[in-house]
């Protein structure tokens, strides 16, 4: 012990960095690779022109669709179908006018799938005034 | 090496400091199919957008922080005050939700003041719309 004592007296001891430096460089390939890049842009609020509603309002039609959403399917204006044949029968109405009102009405048990269907039939036959209800 | 190992740590510590671990959407929602309506982007997403997610079962989260609706209902609340009440709202909906539990949250925003709701739904697994 004595002996030892004496041999490291002097020379400062020697420490082995590999290992850490290994390490370190894992956790910074690890961080480098999760690292997701927030959009800046995205977060920029910009004051925009609100729309123009005035010529929406003046050839509003009283026009009213009815479409109940049930848990089996949907009815439109009073006839149960599926949803090709309400993608024809709303498309059909669109010919007519893009502006009628459609009222979706939904059962307290029917799926959200449903409802979004209905909607997305309605967008892809540009129907314009659309107001959901609940019953 | 010093010099190097320093760079390397601050490097680190950058990382740790920038990264976010969590997600902030509920991964467990399905969201229905839909073709055609309105894809998102920055410019129809402002920063003051509210997403509210809804799971099958009708739990209420935000940002995957799960809520009660007393607490949905102050959040809008708090929020109508700062940006008043034109801010869009989204319904991240499950597409086997059923709708007395969208409902409910419908019923909490337009009690709020909130009247213009949309939708998520996904357009063939290539980005989020809404109608």
């Amino acid at each position: 012990m004595a002996y030892q004592r004496k041999q490291n007296k002097g020379d400062s001891p020697k420490l082995d960095m590999t290992p850490m430096i290994d390490v370190v460089f894992q956790l910074l390939i690890f961080f480098v690779v999760t690292l997701k890049q927030e959009d800046i842009l995205a977060k920029l609020s910009a004051a925009r022109p609100a729309p123009n509603t005035d010529e929406e309002v003046k050839n509003k039609d009283p026009e009213l669709i009815n479409v109940i959403v049930a848990p089996q399917g949907f009815i439109l204006n009073g006839r149960p179908m599926r949803l090709p044949e309400l993608d024809r029968g709303i498309e059909r109405f669109s010919g007519y006018s893009k502006s009628a009102m459609v009222i979706i009405k939904c059962t307290a048990d029917s799926p959200h799938a449903f409802l979004v269907q209905v909607l997305d039939v309605c967008n892809k036959h540009g129907m314009t005034n659309l107001s959901i209800f609940s019953m | 090496m010093t010099p190097m190992i320093d760079v390397v740590f601050q490097l680190i510590i950058f990382f740790v400091v920038t990264l976010k671990m969590t997600t902030d959407v509920n991964p467990d929602i399905v969201l229905e199919d839909g073709k055609n309506g309105v894809t998102l982007t920055q410019d129809n997403m402002p920063p003051s957008t509210l997403e509210i997610e809804l799971d099958r079962r009708g739990r209420i989260s935000i940002h995957n922080a799960t809520m009660s609706p007393s607490m949905l209902t102050t959040i809008i609340k708090n929020r109508i005050n700062r940006h008043g009440n034109e801010f869009p709202v989204l319904i991240r909906a499950d597409r086997r939700t059923q709708h007395e539990k969208v409902r409910k949250v419908m019923d909490i925003c337009t009690g709020a003041g909130i009247w213009k709701l949309s939708f998520l739904a996904i357009q063939e697994h290539k980005g989020e719309k809404k109608e």
